[in-house]
Formats: C-alpha cells, sequence, structure tokens
C-alpha cells in the first residue's frame, strides 16, 4: 500500500528538501578560490545560516567544491576523494577555470572542461566570484536539490565508461581500470 | 670590495653596475670554491635566489646566483653558462641546505643533471614523460591542443548587451554606448 | 617487540594544512621519525605562460602567484619593468603604494590569526578575524574595484588616484581596528592552553637560519633584525618612521607575538602616509602597452611580504614578450627543507600548527 507512485514522491520530496537544507561541503580548497570560502563561510556573509557547513572526510560530506583549476596532479586526488563520497553528491564548479580554463588555458599543467572528468552540477562564474555570487551559486543548488534534479552521482555511474576513457586520457597509470560499484 | 673579490679570483669577470649590485661571470668549474669563500670570508652569507635563463639562440643555459651581505648591504650576480646538449653542474648542497630545492627544480624544468645531489625523483611534475617543460623549444599550446579538450562557442553566439537589454528592458546608459565590440 | 614506523600522509585533502600540499610522515606512535614535503598540486607554469603574453598581459599573470597576499608582487612586477626601462614615478604615487602594501600586510596577518588558532583548535579567532578582514577588503574594492585581485600598481605609478573621502575611511578602520586587537589579546595571548601549546613548539635553532635562508617573521623571532624595507628601502620607506619588531625564542610563541607587533607597526604606517601624502600626479605616461618593448637587461628587486622577501628576477630581450620572469616565493625554503628539518620529534597535532606559523603558502613554492 506504501509502494504506490504517489507515496514515492511524497516520501522522495520530504526527502530533498530536507537533503537542500544540510548539506556539508568537503574542506578541500584545491585552487585560488579557496580564499573566498573563509568570509563565505564565517560570520559576515554567513553560509551556516543554509545549512552549509564544512566537513573532514569525505565519507561525511555532501558536496565538493572544486574551487578554481585543477591541474592534472589534482585530478587524480580530486576523482578518487569523489569516488569515496557517498551518494547523494554533488559537485560545485567554483570560477572561469571550470568553465573554460580561464587565464590558464595554454598551459601544460591545468585542465580546460571540468565536466568531462566529473559531473558538475553548478557553475559559478567570476574570478574570483564575490561572496554574495557564492550564496546565490549555493542557493540554486538548494533549488535544484528540491526540484529532484541535482543527479551527477547517477549521470557518473551511467557513463562511467566514458569519464573512465577520459580521465585516462590525462593520467595512464594512475586511472586503473573502473571499480565495481555494485552496492 | 671589486678589488678584494678580484685578488682571490683573478679569472672572474666583472660588469660595471650602480647603486648596491655587483655583477660577475664566472666560470662553472669555479663555483663551488667562489660560493664559499663568498660566504666564510667576504660576509655574502644569505642566498637569496638561484634563477635560470634559457638562451636558445647561444645553445646555453644561464644560471645565477644572488647573493646578499647583511653587514655590507651589496647584492651580489654571479652568472655561468652551461652548455645546453649536456648539462651538468656543480652541486652546492653543502654550502647552502636551500639549494637543493633549487637544484630539483633546476633538474626537472630544464634537465640540469647533479650528480652528487640526494634527493627523490619527482618534484612538481608527476609522470611527466615529454622534454623538460621549460626549455623554449617546448610548445604548449600545442601540447594542450593534443591533450585537454577547448569549450566551443556557443552556437547561437549573440550580443551580451543586447540581450541584457531585451530581457530586462533597462536602457544601456550614454557612457557605455561607445565601448561596443 | 619491534616497533616499525608507519607511513601516513598528510594530504591534499585535510582541513588543516595551509593550501594544496602534502607532508608525508613517518611516524612511530604519536612522534614523527622523519617527513618529506610534496608540493606540485598547484603547479600552472606561470613562468612559461609570460612569455607568451606581451608586457601588458602578463602583469595579470602576476597576482594570482600567491593567492592570500597579491600586492607584493604587482609591486615587484611594477619596480622591475621601471628599472628596466628607467622610468621614474612621482612621489604620491608612491605613497599611494605603501599604503595598499600595508593594509595588504595587515589583512595577510588576520588571515595568519584564523589560520594559526583554527589549527589549534580556537575557532571563534577565525570567525573574528576574518570578519574584520572584510573591512579592509572593503576599503580595496572602493580604491581597485576588486577585493582579492586588485591589478592596481603598473608600472609607472597607480592605475587611478584616490576616491574622494578616502581618507576618512581608512582612519575608521584604523581606529576600530586598534580597538579589536584588544580583544585579540584577551581571547589569544592571555589564553593558558594557546601558551602552552605553543611555547617550546617548533624550535628553529640559530645554525638553521644561515643555512637554510631563512626569512621574515621565523627571521625575527629568533632573534636578528633583518627586514627588507630597512636594509633595502625601496618606495618610500626611508621617509617613515616604524619599527621592527624581534623577539628571542624562535618557537611559534615568539613568531606569534611578532606578528601581532607587526600589525600594530603597519597601522602606525598607514597613519604617517596619510598625514604625509603629497598632492601630484599618480602616473607617468608609459608608451603603448600593447606594442611596448622593454630595453634589454636584467634586474632583481625585493619586497617584503607579510611572510618574508619576496624577490622578483626579470630577464628581457628588447621584444614584445618578456624573456624570464622568475619569483621566489617567501615560502619557498621555509616548507620544503626547513620544514623537513624540524618536525622529527614533534607529535602529529603540532604539524598544523608549524605549518601555519612559518607561513607556507602553496601556491608560491610552485608557481
Amino acid at each position: 500500500m506504501y509502494n504506490d507512485k504517489n507515496s514515492k514522491k511524497i516520501v522522495e520530496t520530504i526527502q530533498n528538501w530536507a537533503r537542500s537544507h544540510s548539506v556539508w561541503v568537503l574542506a578541500y580548497g584545491t585552487g585560488c578560490g579557496a580564499i573566498e570560502i573563509a568570509p563565505t563561510m564565517t560570520s559576515r556573509y554567513d553560509a551556516e545560516r543554509l545549512g552549509f557547513r564544512g566537513a573532514a572526510t569525505p565519507r561525511q560530506a555532501d558536496v565538493m567544491l572544486i574551487t578554481g583549476y585543477l591541474t592534472v596532479k589534482t585530478v587524480k586526488r580530486v576523482v578518487r576523494v569523489y569516488e569515496q563520497m557517498q551518494s547523494p553528491k554533488y559537485v560545485v564548479g567554483f570560477g572561469s577555470c571550470t568553465i573554460n580554463g580561464g587565464m590558464y588555458y595554454d598551459s601544460y599543467n591545468t585542465i580546460n572542461l571540468l565536466d568531462k572528468y566529473l559531473p558538475v552540477d553548478v557553475y559559478i562564474n567570476g574570478c574570483m566570484p564575490r561572496p554574495e555570487a557564492v550564496i546565490a551559486g549555493l542557493a540554486k543548488l538548494q533549488q535544484i536539490i528540491r526540484e529532484g534534479k541535482a543527479n551527477g552521482a547517477e549521470k557518473y555511474l551511467e557513463n562511467l565508461d566514458w569519464y573512465k576513457a577520459n580521465q585516462r586520457k590525462i593520467a595512464p597509470k594512475w586511472i586503473a581500470k573502473a571499480p565495481d560499484y555494485n552496492w | 670590495m671589486i678589488a678584494k673579490i678580484k685578488a682571490a679570483f683573478p679569472e672572474a669577470v666583472n660588469k660595471a653596475y650602480d647603486g648596491n649590485r655587483l655583477d660577475f661571470t664566472v666560470h662553472k668549474d669555479a663555483i663551488p670554491g667562489f660560493l664559499s669563500h663568498m660566504k666564510e670570508q667576504l660576509g655574502f652569507r644569505h642566498l637569496s635566489h638561484i634563477a635560470y635563463v634559457d638562451w636558445i639562440e647561444e645553445n646555453e643555459f644561464e644560471i645565477v646566483y644572488i647573493l646578499w651581505s647583511p653587514q655590507d648591504k651589496v647584492k651580489l650576480f654571479i652568472h655561468t653558462r652551461i652548455d645546453r646538449e649536456n648539462p651538468v653542474m656543480e652541486n652546492i648542497d653543502m654550502i647552502w641546505r636551500q639549494a637543493n630545492t633549487y637544484q630539483r627544480e633546476m633538474k626537472e624544468m630544464l634537465g640540469i643533471q647533479f650528480p652528487d645531489m640526494v634527493a627523490p625523483d619527482e618534484f612538481i611534475l608527476e609522470d611527466w614523460d615529454d622534454i623538460p617543460p621549460f626549455r623554449r623549444d617546448f610548445d604548449t599550446l600545442e601540447y594542450v591542443n593534443r591533450t585537454f579538450w577547448h569549450r566551443p562557442g556557443r552556437e547561437d553566439a549573440q550580443d551580451v548587451r543586447e540581450t541584457i537589454t531585451k530581457r530586462s528592458g533597462e536602457e544601456i546608459p550614454d557612457f557605455a554606448k561607445k565601448y561596443s565590440r | 617487540m619491534r616497533e616499525k614506523a608507519t607511513t601516513i600522509y598528510l594530504g591534499p585533502q585535510h582541513p588543516g594544512i595551509t593550501g594544496n600540499m602534502m607532508v608525508r610522515l613517518k611516524v612511530m606512535g604519536d612522534t614523527i621519525v622523519s617527513a618529506q614535503t610534496e608540493v606540485g598540486y598547484l603547479h600552472r607554469a606561470f613562468e612559461k605562460l609570460q612569455e607568451r603574453r606581451n608586457w601588458l598581459n602578463s602583469f595579470t599573470l602576476m597576482c594570482r602567484f600567491c593567492v592570500p597576499e597579491t600586492d607584493p608582487m604587482e609591486n615587484l612586477y611594477a619596480r622591475a619593468v621601471e628599472s628596466l626601462d628607467n622610468i621614474e614615478i612621482p612621489e604620491r604615487a608612491k605613497y599611494i603604494r605603501v599604503m595598499v602594501l600595508e593594509l595588504a600586510r595587515i589583512a595577510t596577518q588576520l588571515m595568519w590569526y584564523a589560520g594559526q588558532n583554527g589549527s589549534l583548535g580556537l575557532y571563534t579567532m577565525g570567525q573574528w578575524s576574518i570578519g574584520d578582514r572584510d573591512y579592509i577588503l572593503d576599503l580595496f574594492e572602493q580604491l581597485t574595484g576588486g577585493r582579492v585581485y586588485h591589478m592596481y600598481q603598473w608600472p609607472g605609478g597607480v592605475r587611478r588616484d584616490l576616491p574622494k573621502g578616502f581618507k576618512d575611511k581608512v582612519l575608521n578602520t584604523l581606529d576600530y581596528l586598534e580597538k579589536r586587537l584588544k580583544d585579540y589579546d584577551d581571547l589569544m595571548f592571555a589564553n593558558s592552553i594557546f601558551q602552552k601549546r605553543t611555547q617550546g613548539v617548533g624550535y628553529v635553532p640559530k645554525e638553521s637560519i644561515i643555512e637554510h635562508g631563512v626569512v621574515g617573521p621565523v627571521l625575527r623571532g629568533a632573534g636578528i633584525r633583518s627586514d627588507i624595507r630597512i636594509d633595502e628601502p625601496y618606495e618610500v620607506y626611508d621617509k617613515l618612521d616604524f619599527e621592527i619588531p624581534t623577539q628571542e625564542g624562535s618557537d611559534i610563541w615568539a613568531r606569534a607575538l611578532v606578528r601581532r607587533a607587526e600589525v600594530r607597526q603597519s597601522i602606525r604606517i598607514i597613519r604617517q602616509v596619510l598625514d604625509q601624502m603629497p598632492k601630484g600626479e599618480f602616473n607617468t605616461k608609459i608608451p603603448n602597452p600593447m606594442k611596448w618593448r622593454v630595453p634589454a637587461g636584467d634586474t632583481y628587486v625585493r619586497a617584503e611580504s607579510g611572510r618574508g622577501e619576496v624577490g622578483y628576477y626579470a630577464v628581457s630581450d628588447g621584444s614584445i614578450h618578456p624573456r624570464r620572469m622568475h619569483l621566489r616565493g617567501a615560502a619557498y625554503v621555509h616548507a620544503i627543507t626547513l620544514l623537513e628539518n624540524i618536525l622529527p620529534g614533534q607529535n602529529i597535532a603540532d604539524v598544523s600548527a608549524i605549518m601555519n606559523s612559518l607561513g607556507t603558502c602553496a601556491p608560491e613554492i610552485e608557481r
């Protein structure tokens, strides 16, 4: 009786509403943009009133902020950390370096497009984005979660081969064959 | 000061500069003796920087050691040249411990070998299998086109100002109209 | 039973490290036996990129070298190009540059308050000091247009003049900060937990100082009075009256006291600059930046940032592109050889405090 479509929809709506109000951010400052996370999370532009607080390990985190450019060495670690996080998980691309490479577009060590390697849910542009822009982006993430459209994790599992092929192109020795996602 | 240095090392070549800067060119084999003499005897105790330049037209690398003397307040530049085909340089680890870091970077970025240095292999780059990247014959844009992708432009590329005017109905002020694409 | 040393990675994803770097520790129990720093997570090959840009475009890359403190890098670029091309800048521009540099120094030390205390567990200081640092960033936004990356100090002077009423706003902010410094003292320096955790930890012996080329507050915390602002004065520092604080002891406590005194001295310098600021032009004319050819030569300019000596070796060969611009970060020697030297014998829990106290800033090391 409780497994028909309407009850499932109601349960999912309540779950998404609860998830959107308590999103824990992984403590990983991967690039330049990490300098504007500190004012966003502290007393002036308080992001904790929206439910965003810092989490120390990937198992306890919901969202990973890729703040700025990613070098090839960091991409390997970021992919491993992303795969250690548990569903539901989201990725927010911060700054114009994740969108099209930014001002390091011709550097041999930084990647240009982030969403060839990881599924991105929200982009925040700027160099750096102001704390108000960051909060606008995080609020948009909350809105997407409530509508049920933040399914980056499922996209990653469906297209795993494509993502792994892209990652292997830049880091052949590190990305071994894909793990078995059967839990 | 110049006279003292010239008395100890007669082959060093000097260039004249004003202010508090001294400039010398030394042959590469005489470098460790020159540097330790500067540090012990003449008071240039602080190693500020070890810089490297790639002169591909003359087929040489140039290494510059920059020393600073806290008592006399004088900067000392020491230039050397190394052959570009087979770059080997002396290790000055025992004089200043920090030179280890500079030498690791030179080995990785330019390919200069330091036979006596004790250091792990990789410093900044990991799994790098191309030529040392800071040489001037390494083309980074071509490498990027080979390995990464660029973001393609939008299919419906529109003018930004017109789009905003149409969407929100606000007027572009007069002073902004003269900056057009 | 024989003990074996375990390897743990204080790795790139860690809430306690400053920036994106890794320290590989070999521990026995809780004591560190040996350490090895690994950098390279932030390498962007700036100097290779600067060779492909002309003199105007490579200026935009300059401020992104070190992210918490961006103004000394712009100052170095401006002074390097001016010394290669023999440009004289007007007095008012020099005074404005000194004011901007000292405001950036106060902002960096406030950020250091947050980092150092966060590594020991006192998170309240982080909330206070980053909130107060935002007032300084507001001043920067009124003056230059950006909070973090300013792009204000251009060869030939500065890009625009001070806005109207700026002097009163700066003085208001300085008065507010001076009142807050007393609150910081009560919470942090009079705190017995802070004292017990920082006294005697992270000791840098005197022989290491010359061997490793230590600069900045680490050098002044060991009792040596040396600062580029008095050794090789640039801009108008020889006309201003300030002191260089030093402490004996050379542990984290001494360096914290040195930084606390530096904030007071910076406030003093800014007040003098505002009193003595002359009227006049704020930049000199330079040729068309798109086609500017700087004469050939090489030069090495230095400045004092909040963390130590930053230096810039610039080579030009007379063409549109710079030949070689090589930066020496202040943390280049602190993070790799010095850290590996002083960590054996300390506890794992103190590694983060030591890294914060030495002022390691990872983007500067690998550019």
